[in-house]
């Protein structure tokens, strides 16, 4: 009997836990149908979700999910044109009719779906979003050029997250567009991976510390409000912490999802839960950050 | 003797491709070893000028890997004993280094696109004052910082000799000068 995970019609950030739930409830050896036929929208978090599950299921049946491509042409096109399907074809059995898309991108895909996996990837990432990315985000987002560059560093170190943590590979996308409830324009880096997840990879030096508090969450908090590392060295564990110098300094938001649980550090312009727990289990991590247009382009 | 090292060049030397953001710490590794060799054959004592003219994206991981553990490794890694300076920041690189060298508690000299001189990271104010005093005059002994700072003699000493010990002024005999003059 075929298990089905249904991809909820506006996929995002938000609707992600619902995402997750589904997931969950797999067993094991079920065979798994991810249907998105019905979905409407997906963010950059989404789009790399959906791959993260692909990869877990993958890996725990050893043997590819169903997916099901939306029945809405503009939104399969659009997930073509971000490069989804590219590498959803070697996670998924796909059913329905996928695009096919010329190479030329979308205004508002800065990056599209791209594998991160080495260091090697990061310098690809960084280096085609400094080429493609820094005009468009002064000229349209309004952003100080100042901005432009680290930019490039917030991307780098998420992406690094992936290659130093995650025990896998992983996926990064960028894209702008209208944020609703800011009514601006927001360029959106979404990083994910089915990895080993935050509280894992901090257990062995943290877990003593936190004893029985000790799980998701407070994994969370030690990585992004306390910039612990799962080394010794005082100088490791700064990622984080320079991700989150620039979104202050830009008046972004960055959140985290990994295992159980999700932290965020909200600006004054979302509303949005700082901390959550006893979320439904969910593989690896997956970072958001979102850095918004200035506010005179709204006016 | 100032030797003047490029990062973009030995970025691009260390990864076999013709990179110039300085991003990840394993390329931050590499850019590091490959600083260290070619410091290995010069002599102890000599100033180093880092130069990030054409660097672009300078991310923290990185920053840590080539600046900070090369100030950090001044007295014990190959090419031990050397002083180093930064020339050619961007506004963003500086944010990362001081950033970076603070954690660790490390300061550098960095010298401005106009020339000016500022120091990155942590130093005790009294030896960044005593800094100050040396760029300024062009050299300083430890009664002209006394008489500027309206310190006791011991008290400039002290500060000249913690800026020192920073690695943010050399000591010539009972002189103190800026790290890359001649």
């Amino acid at each position: 009997m075929t298990y089905v995970i249904d991809v909820p019609q506006v996929f995002d950030e938000r609707s992600f836990d619902q995402f997750a739930a589904g997931f969950a409830g797999a067993e094991a050896d079920a065979r798994v149908l991810v249907d998105a036929h019905a979905t409407e929208w997906a963010s950059p978090a989404g789009l790399i979700g959906l791959l993260c599950a692909g990869q877990a299921l993958l890996a725990r049946a050893g043997v590819k999910p169903l997916l099901t491509v939306p029945a809405e042409r503009e939104v399969a096109h659009y997930w073509a044109r971000a490069g989804f399907f590219a590498h959803a074809a070697d996670l998924f059995e796909i059913h329905g009719s996928v695009p096919r898309v010329k190479p030329n991108p979308e205004r508002n895909v800065l990056l599209e779906v791209t594998p991160v996996t080495g260091a090697d990837d990061v310098h690809a990432v960084v280096g085609k979003i400094q080429e493609r990315a820094a005009a468009i985000l002064t000229s349209e987002l309004g952003l100080d050029p100042k901005a432009t560059m680290g930019f490039g560093m917030a991307l780098s170190e998420a992406c690094q997250n992936i290659v130093e943590h995650a025990g896998t590979g992983g996926w990064v996308a960028v894209q702008t567009y209208s944020w609703r409830a800011l009514g601006r324009r927001v360029v959106v880096i979404a990083v994910a991976d089915a990895g080993v997840g935050f509280r894992h990879t901090l257990e062995a030096t943290q877990g003593k510390r936190f004893g029985d508090r000790w799980g998701d969450a407070t994994a969370l908090e030690a990585a992004l409000i306390q910039g612990v590392s799962r080394f010794r060295d005082p100088g490791r564990g700064q990622g984080l912490a320079g991700i989150r110098r620039y979104l202050d300094r830009w008046h972004g938001k960055i959140s985290i999802r990994s295992g159980t649980a999700r932290i965020a550090l909200v600006p004054a312009w979302e509303r949005d839960e700082p901390l959550r727990d006893g979320l439904p289990p969910f593989p690896g991590a997956q970072v958001q950050l979102v850095v918004p247009a200035v506010e005179r382009e709204a006016q | 003797m100032i030797t003047e090292i490029d990062l973009r060049e030995v970025l691009s030397r260390s990864v076999g491709a013709p990179l110039s953001d300085l991003v990840t710490r394993s390329t931050g590794a590499k850019v590091r070893s490959s600083i260290e060799a070619q410091l290995s054959e010069r002599p102890a004592g000599a100033a180093v000028v880092l130069d990030f003219s054409s660097v672009r994206v300078l991310d923290c991981s990185c920053a840590d890997e080539v600046v900070a553990k090369l100030v950090l490794g001044r007295g014990v890694a190959p090419g031990a004993g050397q002083w180093f300076v930064i020339r050619g920041l961007g506004e963003g690189h500086a944010e990362e280094i001081d950033h970076v060298l603070r954690r660790r508690r490390l300061a550098l000299v960095a010298e401005e696109r106009d020339g000016r001189s500022r120091l990155l990271g942590e130093v005790e104010p009294a030896a960044a004052a005593a800094w100050r005093v040396v760029v300024d005059l062009g050299n300083a002994g430890a009664e002209e910082v006394a008489t500027t700072l309206r310190l006791a003699p011991a008290e400039a000493r002290q500060a000249l000799q913690a800026a020192v010990a920073a690695g943010v002024v050399r000591q010539a005999d009972d002189r103190y000068v800026p790290l890359t003059a001649a």
